[in-house]
């Protein structure tokens, strides 16, 4: 199945939203760029085993 | 003798403390009568509740640093009992049943709200045009986006409309239009101003500030609004400095970082050399210019995308499913593809915010005081050849949604890092129309991020130039 018509049938599954029109395809195709930008970034960091808490990095990281 | 509308919010305070604030409203009325019908700034006006207001102001006691001050605002922030479109016909008669705190705040400080102002639907795309309400138009030139979301700001503080106007940003939406209408406008460290009361986009990454006509009148704003609020657990319980103290106008010793790689080079040449120039001129008065490299924008630029599509998806998800047909074709389309995303990818663009955030301000700010770099950099498009609608209807050309997408591509980014950002006007570009230089600094450096930008329009007059001339 090609990604498109299988994100298509996700999201209809999951969330119960139909295309609104043939641009959200044209969308949905262009997310295969983020997933490989996503899945570049493998290895390069660790997840942390704590949730991180951004709140505190912005605090850590002030002048 | 200068227009009461053009004055600068600071010598507006001076005015309506002697008893000029219903005059301070009459001149900016005309000048809205005389310029919206080119500019399509506002959404809705309340004359009658403004000319109240300004006149109980001119009888009361002086209590706030804003008092008897008209303003108007990007219509998302809710004030109880007044409608609040949020730029959309889903919303066109929503009336909310609280107050924004930065409204509460703004009018504890003594300002009143007269105007809604035209912003992007749902605050959700860069070049600012609305299918909803129509397209606000560059006061510059009426071909030309105002940058989005916050169009109406942009364009109703360059055309003397308003003194100043509360925009927000999750990806730019202060910044770009302030850059693209040629004002000043400032992205707060995420959590500095509290977002209760005001349309959500990305929880993440929505940010409130101000847009104004100079970096102090930015700072006067800041002032009203920034601080924790018990009704915003996000808020940051750090103190509040005075902005205004920051404004000293020394630049000396100042460390400025010009990024070395996309965030410049891409830029276009003239952009580019814009803001060479205008880091020129800071250098010729004391400040360290350099190159530097920024780490991580990989990361960055992966992760940045995922956490305001899933979030905005989510807020979106009921009236995708119920009436998607009154969203502008390219919002629908953009909000479907945010359904598609995995949660695992969003916690773990999420859980890397921090990580990356210590490495880029050890990095960066061990080696700068600020970032300089273009706001937009790209001579400013019309709003022909970024419709993205018609593309979204089968129109325009494959280039589109390129042209689109690069407008943000500078200001997204620290809306991930959650950093401060200034944009000022440091020129225009081959057409015409204004440029910003944006300034980034480490989280909670307002005050620096603020006296860098006035001690550069203090050098500079970009900042003093307006699209339109009017006698007093």
């Amino acid at each position: 199945m090609e990604f498109v018509e299988q994100t298509e049938a996700a999201i209809e599954t999951w969330q119960a939203i139909k295309p609104p029109n043939r641009a959200a395809l044209k969308f949905v195709a262009d997310l295969a760029a983020a997933i490989s930008a996503f899945e570049a970034q493998r290895g390069q960091l660790a997840f942390e085993d704590e949730p991180s808490s951004f709140e505190a990095a912005l605090r850590e990281t002030k002048a | 003798m200068t227009n009461l509308a053009d004055l600068s919010l600071a010598d507006a305070v001076i005015h309506a403390r002697n008893g000029g604030s219903a005059a301070l409203l009459e001149a900016c009325l005309a000048r809205l009568d005389a310029v919206n019908r080119n500019i399509n700034a506002t959404i809705w006006v309340d004359r009658e509740a403004a000319r109240a207001a300004a006149g109980l102001a001119d009888k009361a006691t002086i209590t706030g640093a804003l008092h008897g001050i008209p303003l108007a605002h990007k219509d998302m922030y809710y004030q109880a009992g007044r409608r609040c479109t949020c730029g959309s016909a889903i919303r066109r008669d929503f009336v909310p049943d609280v107050t924004a705190t930065v409204i509460e705040r703004l009018s504890k400080a003594g300002s009143y709200a007269f105007a809604g102002l035209n912003m992007a639907e749902f605050a959700m795309n860069p070049t600012g045009q609305n299918k909803a309400f129509g397209d606000c138009r560059n006061p510059w030139n009426s071909d030309y986006i105002t940058g989005g979301s916050s169009s109406g700001s942009g364009a109703a503080v360059a055309s003397g409309i308003t003194y100043a106007s509360l925009g927000s940003d999750t990806g730019g939406s202060i910044r770009l239009p302030a850059s693209a209408c040629g004002v000043t406008g400032l992205k707060p460290t995420q959590t500095r101003v509290s977002r209760y009361g005001v349309m959500p986009l990305s929880f993440s990454a929505d940010n409130v500030g101000p847009l104004a006509r100079s970096t102090r009148d930015c700072a006067l704003v800041l002032q009203a609004i920034a601080g924790i609020d018990s009704k915003d657990p996000t808020s940051a319980d750090e103190p509040v400095p005075d902005y205004g103290a920051a404004l000293t106008g020394d630049v000396k010793g100042l460390r400025i970082g010009i990024p070395s790689g996309a965030l410049m080079d891409n830029a276009d040449p003239a952009i580019q050399a814009a803001v060479e120039q205008a880091c020129a001129v800071l250098a010729a008065n004391g400040a360290i210019v350099r190159r530097i490299d920024v780490p991580l924008m990989d990361a960055v630029w992966a992760y940045v995308g995922i956490i305001s599509r899933v979030e905005g998806a989510a807020i979106h998800g009921r009236w995708m499913r119920e009436r998607p047909q009154d969203y502008a074709p390219h919002l629908a389309a953009r909000l479907y593809s945010g359904s598609a995303v995995p949660a695992t990818y969003y916690i773990e663009a999420l859980s890397r915010r921090g990580p990356i955030l210590r490495r880029f301000a050890a990095e960066v700010f061990g080696e700068v005081d600020v970032l300089a770099m273009p706001t937009i950099p790209m001579a400013l498009p019309t709003r022909a050849s970024v419709d993205i609608d018609v593309y979204a209807a089968g129109g325009g050309d494959e280039g589109t949604v390129a042209r689109f997408n690069a407008i943000s591509v500078n200001t997204r980014p620290f809306n991930y890092l959650g950093l401060p950002a200034l944009s000022v006007p440091c020129g225009v570009d081959p057409n015409g129309l204004p440029i910003g230089l944006q300034l980034v600094a480490r989280p909670f450096a307002e005050p620096l991020l603020l006296r860098t930008g006035d001690a550069y329009q203090r050098l500079s007059d970009w900042h003093t130039r307006r699209p339109f001339r009017f006698g007093a």
